[in-house]
Parts: structure tokens; sequence; C-alpha cells
């Protein structure tokens, strides 16, 4: 521990005009020439130069003591677990934090809330009940994030601050998905344990990038498809929007969960048996979640445009969204180096797909993944 | 009056969208470059690149998709894009099925395409930037094509 003694002859002799002043005049660590801001200003990444700019693989201590300045020699030891440059970070992670810092917006003050139309009631309980969903799950991402934030070294401070915006953002999600449930009167509707079980799977993670891979690969890519084709199933532009502005947020945190795995994978390349298990979990309960009515058909009948046109439709909407949602999340597979393509475990389930013929029920798929 | 799509149109727009660089500001900055395909005019398929860069709002005119080097591209038939600015210049904005995001989901009538997934999702990460370029079509005197004028 360090010496937290009161120094009375310093004391003395700063009262006596006798500074000490060692600091400024040992002051040897000048990163160079006056930083130029880029055109939209002095970003993080602009000032991430000299031995600032240094960011280690391993990080020597565990302390809050900002990169390129001067430490002590023993300085206290925070209890950091994430000590290594590849557990926490990805190459857009400044730009990222860039972005959602001036991306920010206020599901008070940005949402038309007195333009909200009657709606057919069916129509508004099924936008209700994806909104519970949406306002259930969305808080995962600010937990998950919360739980590990303070266990990453601070020499990948940019990383931490990446994910303080997530957390922000995604308040912001669960927020205005509550106020609209609320908003017309109809209230929140039903949750299922299953859903759950994937929320659960994320903060029980043993390891940050498993988490990671979890949430921010798979589940928020999923979430993100889902708020792109908000666009079709909102009912007024007042529920666009509300899409239009999660779908940028979430767009970043997928960005982050794609080129975090990206760069651990590169690291450690030997790690790669471990993520395909990981993602096998999750992809055989989201699997189950896709044949949850709670989840699928409020979908079905905002996307048909009421309870009678969703059943002559089918699967059809929800097939075509299916599809989507996994092809962009293969593809964001392939650009993260993970080959998923030979072992998902999400089929097409509805329209034309048996899932007893895969054994994809909610018991058996949860049984599978929590073993 | 420029004719849509050219060249010259692209650039109203862009010289449109930084007249009103404050109000876009409030959305935050953006990093993209998106090339606008438009497929099936009498000389073929155009290409058209728009950058945002921070706060600015850049159009290459005419491109060469080759060598321009886009994030990602919106493409789809030349009547879908006609269709799209005639409903953002008689509503003063996109209505709610003609925005980028609701054409392009199910890929039809338009797509967004990019070898990068990375790429494409900038087009879902600055989407209501680019929709609130786009619907200031609505303010860009414009020369439709015949075919595309009421009872034409
Ligand atoms: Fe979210
Ligand atoms: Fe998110």
């Amino acid at each position: 521990m360090a010496d937290l003694t009161i120094d009375w002859d310093y004391a003395a002799r700063v009262s006596e005009g006798k500074l000490d002043l060692d600091w400024l005049h040992s002051w040897n660590h000048e990163v160079g020439e006056e930083i130029k801001p880029s055109r939209i200003g002095l970003t993080m990444k602009d000032i991430a130069v000299g031995r600032y700019g240094d960011i280690p693989e391993e990080a020597p201590m565990r302390t809050m003591a900002p990169r390129g300045g001067e430490r002590e020699a023993v300085m206290p030891d925070m209890g950091y677990t994430l000590n290594k440059r590849a557990d926490v970070w990805a190459e857009n992670v400044m730009d990222l934090y860039e972005e959602a810092v001036s991306r920010q917006w206020s599901a008070t003050r940005d949402i038309e809330w007195s333009e909200i139309p009657d709606i057919d009631p069916d129509l508004e309980h099924a936008l209700c009940q994806v909104c519970t969903v949406l306002s259930e799950v969305e808080m995962i991402a600010s937990d998950f994030p919360a739980k590990w934030m303070w266990q990453i070294n601070h020499d990948y401070v940019e990383a931490k601050m990446f994910l303080a915006t997530q957390i922000m953002d995604e308040s912001r999600h669960t927020e205005v998905f509550r106020k609209r449930a609320l908003a017309k009167g109809a209230g929140l509707g039903r949750s299922r344990a299953a859903t759950e079980e994937f929320l659960k799977l994320i903060l029980d993670a043993d390891n940050y990038s498993e988490g990671s891979a979890l949430m921010h690969l798979l589940g928020e890519g999923i979430v993100l498809s889902l708020f792109r084709a908000g666009e079709l199933l909102s009912p007024s532009p007042v529920e666009k929007k509300i899409f239009r502005l999660c779908m940028q947020d979430e767009a970043r945190h997928v960005a982050y969960g794609t080129m975090h795995l990206r760069y651990a994978l590169a690291n450690d390349p030997d790690r790669e048996g471990e993520y395909h298990e990981y993602l096998d979990k999750g992809e055989r309960i989201l699997a189950a979640l896709f044949t949850i009515p709670e989840v699928v058909e409020p979908l079905m009948i905002l996307a048909a445009g009421g309870e009678e046109e969703a059943a002559a439709l089918g699967g059809q909407a929800a097939d075509m969204l299916q599809m989507r949602v996994i092809e962009e999340y293969l593809q964001r597979c392939d650009r993260a180096g993970i080959d998923r393509r030979s072992r998902i475990q999400i089929p097409g389930i509805i329209g034309g797909y048996d899932p007893a013929e895969h054994g994809v029920t909610s018991e058996a798929a949860m049984a599978q993944a929590t073993n | 009056m420029p004719e849509f799509p050219s060249g010259e149109w692209f650039d109203a727009l862009a010289a449109q969208a930084n007249d009103k660089a404050d109000d876009l500001a409030e959305f935050g900055f953006s990093n993209i470059r998106l090339a606008c395909r438009i497929n099936g005019l009498p000389d073929g398929d155009r290409y058209f690149g728009l950058r945002v860069e921070g706060y600015d709002v850049i159009s290459d005119g005419e491109i060469d998709p080759a060598s321009w080097g886009a994030d990602c591209t919106l493409e789809g038939p030349a009547q879908v894009w006609f269709e799209m600015v005639s409903n953002i210049r008689e509503n003063g904005g996109a209505d709610l099925s003609h925005t980028l995001n609701a054409l392009s989901l199910p890929e039809i009538p338009l797509r967004i395409v990019s070898d990068d997934p990375m790429g494409r999702d900038l087009f879902f990460r600055y989407n209501q930037t680019l929709q609130e370029v786009f619907d200031l079509a609505a303010e860009v005197p414009t020369e439709m094509p015949v075919t595309t004028r009421p009872n034409s």
C-alpha cells in the first residue's frame, strides 16, 4: 500500500514558498507536435499519438493512471481482470465512441408522443407486446457491459468509454419502448421465461468475450434486424422514428461486437472452438425464441396489418424477416473471422419447417443450451 | 432544373443538405460513402456517389463504381427511384412506405449491397441522417422523366 502519511515537512516548505516542482521540471513525455483536430472536432483518435497512443498488448499495471503519463513504481491494484488488449479491443472502438456521443437522442424530446394515432386495438396490443419484449431484453445490454466494465484495465479506457455509451443507449431503448407501451393506455404485455434464459446466458457468461459474442454479435445483430424491420411493422410515423433511431444505436453495438470478436480471434485463433460452443448455445436458445407466440405473433400481426391477415399470410412475413436476420448474422460472423454457416443452430422455423424434426422446442433448446 | 437522375441533381441535393447543415447536425456526424445505382435507364445502369463526411454532404455526381470505393450501394430499378423521389416531392418527405429502409428491407424493390457487412451496416448506423438528406429532394427543383408524370 502506498504511503499515506501526511508529509508535514513538505507542508511547511510549501507554506514558505518552497515548491517541489520536480513533476514540472522533469516533464519529459510530450507527445510531439500540437494536435490538429479533425473536421468534426478533437477526437479520441486524433489524440492517440506518441506514447499516449501506444496501446499495450498487455497492461503493465492495474491502475487508473492514464496511458502515456508518469506513474509511481507501485500503484494500488484496482483488481482488473481484463488486462490484455485482445480481451476488449476492437479496431473501430474509438470511432464508435465518438459516433455514439455525437448521435445521442432523447426519448422524451425527440419522439412526437402527442402524434400517435388511435389504431385498431389488436394492432395496438401487438405493438405493445413487441415493446414489452424489447423493453425486457434491451437492458441486458446495459447490465452486461456494466458487470464487466470496472474489470477492464484502464489502459483500454476507450473500450470502457464505448461501453458507457452503450449503457446509456440501452437505457434509452428500455425507456422508449416502455413509454410507447404505456403511451396510449394499453400497457405492457406478457414476458416469457424462455426470453430471460437468453439474457441469463449473457449475464452469466464465464468471460467477457463469450458474453460479448452472444450479446453484441448474436443478440444485438438480431435486434438490429428487428429494428430495421420496424420500418415495415410501424403503424405510424411515430413508431417508425423510434425504430430508426434505435436501429442506429444498435448498429454501433453490433459493429463493436463484430470487430471485437475479430480482434480477439486474430490474437488467439486457438479459441475459435470455444466461440463456436458459445454461439451454438446462444443460437439454440434464440431458435426456441422464434417459437414463442408472444415473440412471433405480434410481429406477424403488425407486418400483415391485423389478426386475420396474419393468419392468412401464415409464416410468409416472419419467414422473410427471419431469413434476412440469419443471413445478416452469418455475414457478420464471416467478417469476425468465424464461419458459422455449417454450424448455425437457427433453422428456418416458421413456414415449411418442422421444429420437432430438428429437436427444436423451447424445452429441448433450453435444456441443450443450459447443459 | 436538373433532371433525375443526373450528377447535377445529386449536386443540388447535397447543396440543399449543406444549406440545412444545422438541422442535420442535430442527428450527429456520419461517415459513409453511399453509391446509388439506378438500373434500367435508357443508357443502362448508372451510379451516383453521395458522401457524408462529418457534417458535410458531398456529391461526387456520376461515378465509376469500380474506382469510387463505396461502403455500400443502394440499388434498384429506375422506376422505383422515380417513385421514391416523386413521393418525397409530393409529401415533403418520404411517406411510411417510401423510406430508404422500408424500400430496401425485403431486398425488393431496392436493396443495399456491400462486399463487407460492416459497410452495409453503415447504412443502418446513419439511416436517419441519410433519410433526412433524401427527404430534402422535396426542395430540389426536379425534372422527372416523362414516364413518371401523373397520367402519362
Ligand atoms: Fe438496444
Ligand atoms: Fe444494443
